[in-house]
């Protein structure tokens, strides 16, 4: 009979206990990674009585928790790479905004600036155009300025977020490495540790959408933590910290390093979650977008500066430049074991690239890698100043014979926005007018023709010394007294940095002159170049025009955008695919959690109706055997 | 598959998010009427718009170009219209003085006018635009370019010629220099120019000349020299004899396919030198005029080289005339081609508009019927949302 209530006991605590766990699991139905537990009953192993075996009841074996070690994983990495996405998203929709549909009014701006030439080629002596010039010289420049100030404002952010990414992974490795203690220390023990392992779960969750880890697990039930390449950042009951270290070759960037790597750069090892993202953000889009933007800067200083040489201001003076940049920049890697520094400067636009170079020297050659493309670069010249390397429109010089294994990062045009200004404040210095001029004596008897004479050498010293071409024959002609050149009629005359073409028929005696157009103000020559340069090719080698290459920023800039959003969109399905999987296991439903509660109640009631009736049992007993003996 | 109310929710709230963004993304749409705002909406459109709107901005500046050399050419075209006017004027008043019964004060009182003329021809040639430039001093438009001197006139221009662009690789000349106009007028006939020799004593006179065999021309200078009344012979630069002959008052004089007509009575021992066109500025021939004029002409020499030196002004004037016309044909020309080229970039403009229209304009109708889906989408989804949230089994557990 005791027996009876034995078993009835062992329901009663059974069927609490297991409301209990419902409970629970209702309580926690919206903690981030808790994972539904259930309770396991088994039965109590039975009692012999007489030859009959019977049961003793029910027990409890354990709690456990619903877990998918597959489903887990999956949800993870979709994290890591929606998390990379996030950031990068972040970045190029920004920049995106930031062009907008014209380069952040890039467009209009070298439209006006244009125009503005062409209104000066109208009237060149007129003082308000060449101010207007000046004036959207000025704001061509500052809105390079401006734009690129804003992408250097995304890099900062870029650091800023890297550090704090940096951070919250040594936090998280830190809490995970407590949490295998606690783990390893219950092995053994019957009951899983449930919570602890629940919010180990969570953890790794969380460091997967800041970067993607590779987890492994031990017998003890703790967990080893990598990351990037395999650096390890919990091992065991230990936590590995990353750091953050200045970029090799620029201290203004920051990567990521970890103290298994001696402090070196893990960052392209990074590829998913927040930070992978981070670094994508800086190297595919705002980087990229500050060189092409650089690349544009670059091209509208050398083409105007250039045109500005060959032709005469208002006083009659050589054009200055009129606008200034910086030069290409060479940094030495900070692990160079030497000294040695490289200078690098522009020798020709139509060859520059948007692209950053790396130049190792190495068992005595120099080798040059495009960094956005990994291509290797054909390298002219030894590196010296009679000698420069010369590859990509760029010519470098190094200060010695580096230390071999040494590199140097070779930025052509990241700096160029941000540092172009007008250096030109004075109108009359605009250079409307052509260097030289040409003109045929009126005594000429024959029909030979002058045409207008171009700069083609605008630092020849003589170019603007007055020369004249004196025929000797109808066939023979010298120039300033010198030569006996053979004359063809529309063939060109070269000579002190200028070139021009003759045609027609010209008699014995016949002279034509080239001078310095000094008091040419009305002269509109070189103003007409400078329109025309905008749909010139100056850019690739002649095939690109600057305003190609802005359209060619604001479609790039924008694809990028496009391509991220897209991938961004179809990784949040996947993610939501895994998310579900994944809550599908281990989540609460609250509709099964009231079932089990009607069910574990009923039991319950059963079980104690079953103590009511064992009661009855035993009071109808007692009270019969009362009856017998009172 | 096993649904939990988490998972229900957090689909529920993205989906929600979605809905919301592209709402707004189809209504920022609506309120600019642009079809995209930023560049990764369409990466082509938006380099094909940023292209074009280069491309139209620059042909609005062409066409500004265009009107800036109307203007200009427009200027030249009333100066020339003016210095023909006033070169006819000149030649009216040769010829008017080659009247042998002009009395010496009435030569006298032409000469004056003359002189006015040449005034006002000197104020043509040193003709300012609006903006205070000199249209005929080539590129030095600050510096007057013509002035009178004792011979004619000095020119301190250029031979520039300032070009506007009027479309990609198209420019048009808008000025001719003076020295273009107004200095390089070929003398005579234009291809050679006769004159007679100070010294003659006879009354020869110059008539009309031409080259009667171009095949035969070939440049060069010559002497018709006079070796005795009514014989003449002709000398070549070596002084070699090419002809001889008899001379007939009135009658041509043919050699080397020139031909030379003379009137009067050249004396034995007159010459008269044929030598190939020069360039003789307006200026100096005006002043040779006047010169003469007011020489006196009361001798049979006087009067003979007076009236030889007005048959070489007219010769000249007429040049001159010639050379200005060609100058105003040309800037008609211009003209035409500045009219031709505005139409030609106006069409060009409309086209460039259209293009653009086309890429970046919203199609409201699709984009009103897009936003009306899209409400009906997310008020639906709310109220799915709020219908299954409201489905539990704890609402039936009493």
């Amino acid at each position: 009979m005791s027996n009876v209530f034995g078993i009835d006991l062992s329901a009663l605590q059974a069927f609490q206990q297991a409301i209990e766990v419902t409970s629970n699991n209702v309580a926690n139905a919206n903690t981030p990674g808790y994972d539904v537990e259930s309770i396991d009953l088994a039965t109590a192993p039975p009692q012999s009585a007489g030859g009959l075996s019977i049961g003793a009841g029910v027990a409890v074996d354990g709690i456990s928790r619903a877990y998918s070690q597959a489903a887990a994983t999956q949800y993870n990495n979709s994290q890591s790479s929606l998390g990379q996405l996030n950031a990068l998203q972040n970045y190029t929709s920004q920049i995106d905004n930031l062009f907008g549909t014209t380069a952040g009014g890039l467009t209009t701006a070298l439209q006006t600036y244009y125009s503005a030439w062409s209104t000066v080629a109208d009237d060149p002596t007129s003082s308000a155009s060449r101010q207007a010039l000046l004036g959207d010289a000025t704001a061509l420049a500052q809105n390079l300025n401006s734009t690129s100030s804003q992408l250097n404002a995304l890099n900062s952010d870029v650091n800023t977020r890297i550090s704090a990414d940096v951070s919250q992974i040594n936090s998280l490795s830190t809490q995970i490495a407590s949490l295998n203690q606690q783990i390893a220390g219950s092995a053994g023990s019957t009951q899983a540790p449930n919570t602890l392992l629940d919010q180990r779960d969570q953890l790794v969750s969380n460091l997967s959408q800041i970067a993607g880890v590779t987890v492994t697990g031990n017998t003890d039930g703790s967990i080893n933590v990598f990351v990037g390449s395999g650096q390890p950042l919990v091992l065991d009951g230990n936590a590995y910290t990353l750091t953050t270290v200045p970029n090799q070759f620029n201290s203004s960037q920051l990567e990521v390093a970890s103290t298994s790597s001696n402090g070196s750069s893990i960052s392209s090892s990074i590829t998913s979650g927040d930070l992978g993202g981070l670094l994508a953000a800086r190297t595919q889009a705002i980087d990229p977008a500050l060189n092409q933007l650089g690349r544009i800067a670059t091209a509208v200083t050398q083409s105007a500066n250039a045109q500005q040489a060959s032709g005469l201001d208002l006083n009659g003076q050589l054009g200055g430049a009129l606008f200034s940049i910086a030069a290409p920049t060479a940094s030495a890697s900070s692990a160079n074991s030497d000294t040695t520094t490289a200078s690098v400067t522009l020798s020709n636009v139509g060859a520059l690239t948007s692209d950053n170079y790396l130049l190792s020297y190495k068992g005595g050659a120099y080798t040059l890698t495009d960094q956005t493309t990994g291509a290797n670069v054909a390298l002219t010249g030894a590196g010296t100043t009679a000698s420069p390397l010369q590859a990509a429109g760029l010519s470098i010089v190094l200060s010695g014979t580096p230390a071999s294994g040494d590199q140097f990062q070779i930025q052509p045009t990241a700096q160029a926005a941000g540092s172009i200004r007008v250096t030109l404040a004075d109108p009359s210095g605009i250079a409307a007018a052509g260097a030289v001029v040409s003109s045929a004596a009126d005594t000429n008897t024959g029909t030979g023709s002058i045409g207008a004479a171009t700069v083609v050498d605008p630092t020849n010293a003589n170019l603007l010394s007055t020369a004249t071409i004196a025929f000797t024959s109808p066939t023979t002609y010298t120039i300033n007294g010198a030569g006996n050149y053979t004359y063809t009629a529309g063939g060109k005359i070269a000579a002190n940095g200028w070139q021009v073409q003759i045609s027609g028929a010209p008699a014995t005696g016949d002279t034509f002159t080239v001078q310095s157009n000094a008091g040419g103000t009305g002269d509109n020559t070189n103003a007409l170049a400078f329109a025309n340069q905008q749909s010139q090719g100056y850019l690739s080698n002649g095939t690109e025009s600057i305003s190609g290459a802005v359209s060619a920023l604001i479609s790039g800039a924008g694809a990028l955008a496009q391509q991220v959003n897209t991938a961004q969109t179809a990784q949040t399905a996947v993610n939501t695919q895994a998310q579900t999987n994944l809550q599908s296991v281990t989540g609460v439903n609250l509709d099964e959690e009231a079932a089990k509660l009607v069910q574990w109640q009923q039991a319950y009631q059963a079980s104690a109706q079953a103590l009511a009736i064992a009661n009855g049992l035993f009071t109808t007993f007692l009270d019969s055997v009362n009856g017998t003996y009172s | 598959m096993r649904i939990t109310q988490g998972i229900e929710q957090s689909q529920f709230l993205t989906a929600l998010n979605q809905l919301e963004s592209n709402i707004s993304t189809t209504q920022n749409g609506i309120s600019t009427g642009l079809s995209f705002s930023t560049a990764s909406q369409d990466p082509v459109a938006a380099g094909l718009v940023s292209g074009y709107n280069q491309v139209l901005a620059q042909s609005q500046q062409f066409t500004s170009n265009g009107q800036s050399a109307q203007g200009s050419l427009n200027i030249e075209d009333n100066a020339l219209t003016q210095a023909q006017s006033q070169l006819q004027s000149l030649r009216d008043l040769a010829l008017e003085a080659n009247n042998a019964t002009e009395s010496g004060a009435n030569l006298s009182a032409i000469a004056t006018q003359v002189q006015q003329i040449q005034q006002t021809l000197l104020s043509v040639a040193n003709t300012q635009d609006g903006s205070g430039n000199y249209i005929f001093a080539g590129y030095s438009t600050q510096t007057q370019p013509f002035a009178l001197t004792t011979t004619g006139a000095s020119y301190s221009g250029d031979q520039g010629q300032r070009q506007v662009q009027l479309a990609a690789g198209q420019t048009v000349v808008v000025g001719d220099n003076g020295d273009l106009v107004f200095n390089q007028t070929k003398t005579g006939n234009g291809t050679f120019n006769v004159t007679a020799d100070a010294a003659n004593a006879g009354s020869g006179i110059i008539g009309a000349t031409s080259v009667s065999d171009p095949s035969a021309y070939a440049g060069g200078s010559y002497q018709i020299q006079f070796t005795a009344p009514g014989t003449y012979q002709v000398l070549n630069s070596a002084n070699a004899v090419v002809t001889t002959g008899t001379y007939t008052n009135g009658q041509a004089i043919s050699f080397a396919g020139i031909q030379v007509t003379l009137s009067g009575t050249p004396a034995t021992g007159d010459t008269f030198a044929v030598a190939p066109s020069t360039n003789q500025s307006i200026f100096t021939t005006v002043q040779n005029l006047v010169n003469a004029l007011q020489r006196a002409s009361t001798t049979t020499q006087e009067s003979t080289s007076l009236n030889n030196t007005i048959a070489n002004t007219i010769d000249n004037l007429d040049q001159a005339l010639n050379q200005v016309q060609t100058v105003q044909s040309s800037v008609g020309a211009r003209l035409n081609t500045i009219t031709t080229q505005q139409s030609t970039a106006t069409a060009q403009q409309t086209q460039l508009q259209q293009s653009i229209s086309t890429l970046q304009s919203l199609n409201y109708p699709q984009a009103i019927t897009n936003l009306d889906s899209q409400n009906t989408t997310l008020s639906a989804a709310m109220q799915a949302y709020t219908l299954t949230e409201g489905l539990s089994l704890f609402k039936y557990i009493s």
